[in-house]
């Protein structure tokens, strides 16, 4: 079996430019998208890659193609695009990134009306839209609109959600790192609005990204050490399309992207209203013992940011987001946001006058581990079998792959959208457990 | 049927969306840059409302085979000629569809020095595009994209230089411009400014979709007449979608035939041409022309490509058709309707004399254009089914069928654009032109 670089996929189409991920593609990709979600104004945004203007042409001309308006909002942020279109009430829109894959990657993301990404029936439908080719062609294209400074009306609206003041007053020295990504021509005049004192690194896409994208603790030691030599009280790494974010703390160590999210929800329901709290079946226990501690029932949904979104809508919920360092506040708007995630947490240090390692060492500390092993499709059963049979005493539950559940830890065990690659995560308060638990199941793999 | 794609050594051509959409005009864009491989490719657009999304989409493919894309975004097909003429780059792209009303649209190819395609190169191109594998460059190698404006000062200041300026300039014309909210409708105003003329246009917002078929012609000239005679201009003219062609009304208000551009021309140009080439499907009014001026005609194919290429075999400054299209090499290599324009200026600027005077000595001749529609698979068995009915008169084959009799000649011959036959018969005698459109209507009949 010979896998293609090639992703059609509920998640979107994603590719290697110069390779599987073509003009021609892309384009009919766009129609399919017109098509579904009908004519209208559909904002496009792209992120820093280069290819990202060749692939927005091809975009331009699906969306005219089908009688869509495209409204170019060049470089921008994925949340920032999600807000414009809920407030703007664009019909949909969509973003020229692949997000934290390596730069030679490219993919389109695709939003709707309101802001939110696609869940999997609306997903299914276009790609039915895609297959059997049911473009819904005109002759007449329309025009293409330009919007000069589309992160405006997002920042405004997280500057009167979040205390300003305090910031001002306790003025942190902050040292951003955007990965030269879709945030970088904002970040540091967003912070300095905000009121901090910034330093913004790696704000350049030269060859390439300045680092790997992803924002874990193993690839942002150019910020930790900004962070010790400028003496700064936080560090925040954000990826390629901005909706994810990883904290440094004062003493330079990254108190990892589990505990973003940890941070932002333990202040807002210290300071804001009581609202349930949502997560995905992988975030860390922390977040329970959090909303356990301030009486909030704590909701868990499939990984992914729409299944999050739409939860908590449902719940009522104000705050959650994802382990990996995407933080949602609704209200901003439903979706992942590193911006809204550093105002909040910056506002943490200053309403609290505390240290982000102080802040951090307040809640329960966790052991975890998260690794992927390569699985193609024929593989998952066998691999779910297996670890089903090493651990028939735990509390199952397969809304999402498979997650099994024990007072002292648990396991997460599914397959990736978007690689073919199936992820374990494993959590616990005792470091030797976990780690004995991984390279137990390793080896049966 | 009507709806499939054409193909022809010019480019693509048909109705959008259901012959040329978005899709195919990306791999045509892909198979013309994997065909020239490396540089530059410099593109441009008509107003019609189907353009931007085809130039789009083009534009995406050159980039993504690694060429650079310069977008000059709606300009005549003239002046994209005229810029590739003056500078260095690769080749060009037009999205156009000249004189086809919409839906059509079209993506004309051209060369590094402005040309159309060779009747050689064409297939190729045709050839990388069926394959379906084009160049694909990586990630850090794809074209840059850059958006850009056509030098109309340098264009204006080249085209003076072929014509008397002064002689223009103090003649003050009045001037009704009729170019249909094509592209050269935002051009009129520097361009008579600079000639010093009072041009008044009518349907000139490129924005609107055509007021009319954009095919300079005596059928379409009725507003401009009568604006003409309303405004006592000295001229009026029409203009098709991307500026290639012109037809002309004159002083008095009425309608020219296109086919009179080509002598006009001609008789401007006098002593600087000693041969022109023009096609089997251009009235005799040329003959006439070229008896008088002492010139050599030579006749080719219809279409710009084989016009320009021999003109360039045969070292000829000037060619055209008798649709109202005009070249003259040494300015420029397209077809260029505000060339014809300003070259019919400075005749009637030099010679002090309207333009009913200076075509009063023409030729008066009658002429017939139909056009027949055929479904595409048939036109080719109704040709070969022609031929053998007139084979007895030795036809000219050089462009499907024409005869030539004592009072007229016609000529039957699949068009290079649409899906139709198109007919035209030429004669002084009335009579004899309705006996021929009888006798060939009834053979394709048959």
């Amino acid at each position: 079996m010979r896998a293609s670089d090639l992703k059609i996929s509920i998640s979107g189409i994603r590719g290697i430019v110069g390779q599987s991920l073509t003009p021609q593609l892309i384009l009919k990709f766009s129609e399919a998208f017109t098509s579904f979600i009908g004519e209208g104004e559909i904002g496009v945004a792209q992120d820093t890659r280069p290819s990202g203007n060749m692939l927005k042409y091809a975009v331009f001309s699906g969306l005219l193609s089908c009688g869509a308006t495209p409204v170019d909002m060049g470089i921008l942020p994925i949340p920032s695009l999600q807000f414009y279109v809920k407030a703007k009430k664009l019909k949909g829109g969509i973003c020229i990134t692949a997000s934290h894959n390596p730069v030679e990657w490219n993919a389109l993301k695709l939003i709707k009306k309101g802001g939110f990404f696609l869940n999997p029936y609306e997903a299914e439908e276009l790609l039915d839209f895609y297959y059997q080719g049911r473009f819904k062609r005109v002759h007449k294209s329309g025009i293409i609109k330009k919007e000069n400074y589309p992160f405006k009306i997002h920042e405004n609206k997280i500057f009167k959600f979040i205390n300003r003041e305090a910031i001002r007053k306790r003025k942190p020295k902050v040292i951003v790192d955007p990965c030269g990504g879709a945030a970088s021509p904002y970040v540091k005049n967003f912070l300095e609005k905000l009121g901090a004192e910034v330093i913004c690194i790696n704000s350049r896409l030269s060859n390439g990204f300045p680092r790997n994208p992803e924002p874990l603790p193993q690839n942002i030691q150019k910020l930790c050490e900004s962070v010790k030599k400028y003496g700064a009280d936080i560090g925040f790494a954000q990826d390629a399309d901005a909706d994810r974010l990883a904290v440094v703390d004062e003493k330079a160590n990254p108190i990892g992207e589990e505990y973003t999210l940890a941070l932002a929800v333990n202040h807002y329901l210290s300071s804001r209203k009581k609202t349930p709290v949502v997560v995905n079946l992988s975030t860390s226990r922390v977040i329970q013992d959090i909303s356990r501690k301030a009486g909030v029932e704590l909701i868990r949904t499939k990984v992914g940011e729409i299944n999050v979104s739409r939860k908590m809508l449902e719940a009522g919920a104000k705050i959650g987001g994802e382990g990996n360092g995407g933080i949602i506040a609704t209200d901003i708007h439903a979706c992942r946001d590193s911006f809204t995630g550093m105002a909040l947490i910056l506002e943490y240090m200053a309403v609290s006058k505390k240290n982000i390692s102080y802040l951090k060492q307040e809640l329960p500390l966790y052991r975890m581990i998260k690794e992927k092993v390569k699985a193609n499709f024929s593989d998952r059963k066998r691999i779910f079998n297996l670890i089903k049979s090493k651990f028939k005493q735990g509390q199952i539950n397969t809304e999402d792959g498979l997650r099994i559940e024990y007072p002292e830890y648990w396991i997460h065990v599914r397959p990736s959208n978007t690689e073919p690659v199936m992820r374990i995560i494993i959590e616990g308060k005792n470091k030797e457990q976990i780690d004995s638990l991984y390279s137990e199941i390793k080896e049966h793999l | 049927m009507a709806d499939r794609l054409r193909v022809s050594v010019s480019g693509i051509r048909g109705k959008v969306p259901s012959a040329l959409n978005v899709e195919n005009a990306s791999k045509f864009a892909a198979a013309f840059s994997s065909y020239l491989e490396k540089g530059t490719i410099v593109l441009c657009r008509d107003g019609r409302e189907s353009s931007r999304m085809l130039a789009m989409s083009s534009i995406s493919s050159v980039s993504a085979s690694g060429m650079d894309c310069i977008d000059l975004g709606r300009l005549p097909t003239p002046f994209l000629q005229f810029f590739l003429n003056k500078n260095s780059y690769s080749g060009g792209l037009s999205v156009s569809a000249g004189h086809n009303p919409c839906p059509w649209n079209a993506i004309l190819l051209l060369d590094c020095e402005g040309h159309y395609l060779e009747a050689s190169q064409g297939p190729e191109v045709f050839n990388v595009y069926e394959s379906g594998t084009f160049e694909k460059a990586p990630w850090n190698k794809l074209g840059k994209i850059k958006e850009s404006t056509f030098p109309f000062h340098f264009y204006l200041k080249a085209l003076s230089k072929v014509v008397h300026f002064r002689e223009i300039k103090n003649a003050h014309f009045k001037i009704i411009a009729d170019p249909c909210n094509g592209a050269v409708s935002p051009f009129l105003k520097p361009y008579s400014e600079f000639f010093g003329l009072n041009i008044i246009s009518i349907n000139d917002d490129i924005d609107k979709p055509f007021s009319h078929s954009p095919e300079p012609s005596i059928e379409n000239s009725s507003q401009a007449e009568a604006v003409v005679k309303a405004t006592d201009s000295d001229l009026g003219f029409l203009l098709n979608s991307d500026g290639s062609r012109i037809s002309l009304v004159s002083e008095k208000g009425i309608g020219l035939s296109e086919e009179m551009t080509l002598p006009l021309c001609l008789i401007s140009l006098k002593e600087k041409i000693k041969k022109v080439v023009s096609t089997v499907a251009t009235s005799s009014l040329v003959d006439w022309a070229a008896d008088e001026l002492d010139l050599k005609v030579i006749r080719t194919k219809v279409g710009q490509s084989s016009v320009t290429h021999t003109m360039l075999a045969e070292g000829a400054k000037a060619g055209g058709e008798g649709s109202g299209s005009f070249a003259f090499l040494p300015f420029s290599p397209g077809y260029d309707s505000l060339l014809a324009l300003t070259l019919i200026l400075d005749l009637m600027a030099r010679e002090g004399r309207k333009l009913s005077e200076i075509i009063s000595p023409f030729p008066s001749l009658t002429r017939k254009k139909i056009k027949i529609e055929i479904p595409p698979v048939k036109i080719y068995r109704v040709m070969d089914h022609l031929e053998e009915k007139y084979a007895k008169e030795h036809p000219d084959y050089t462009d499907g069928i024409r005869i030539n009799r004592k009072k007229a000649w016609f000529i039957i011959r699949p068009s290079l654009t649409e899906f139709i036959l198109r007919i035209m018969i030429e004669g002084k005698d009335a009579e004899a032109i309705s006996s021929i459109e009888d006798e060939i209507i009834e053979r394709i009949r048959t």
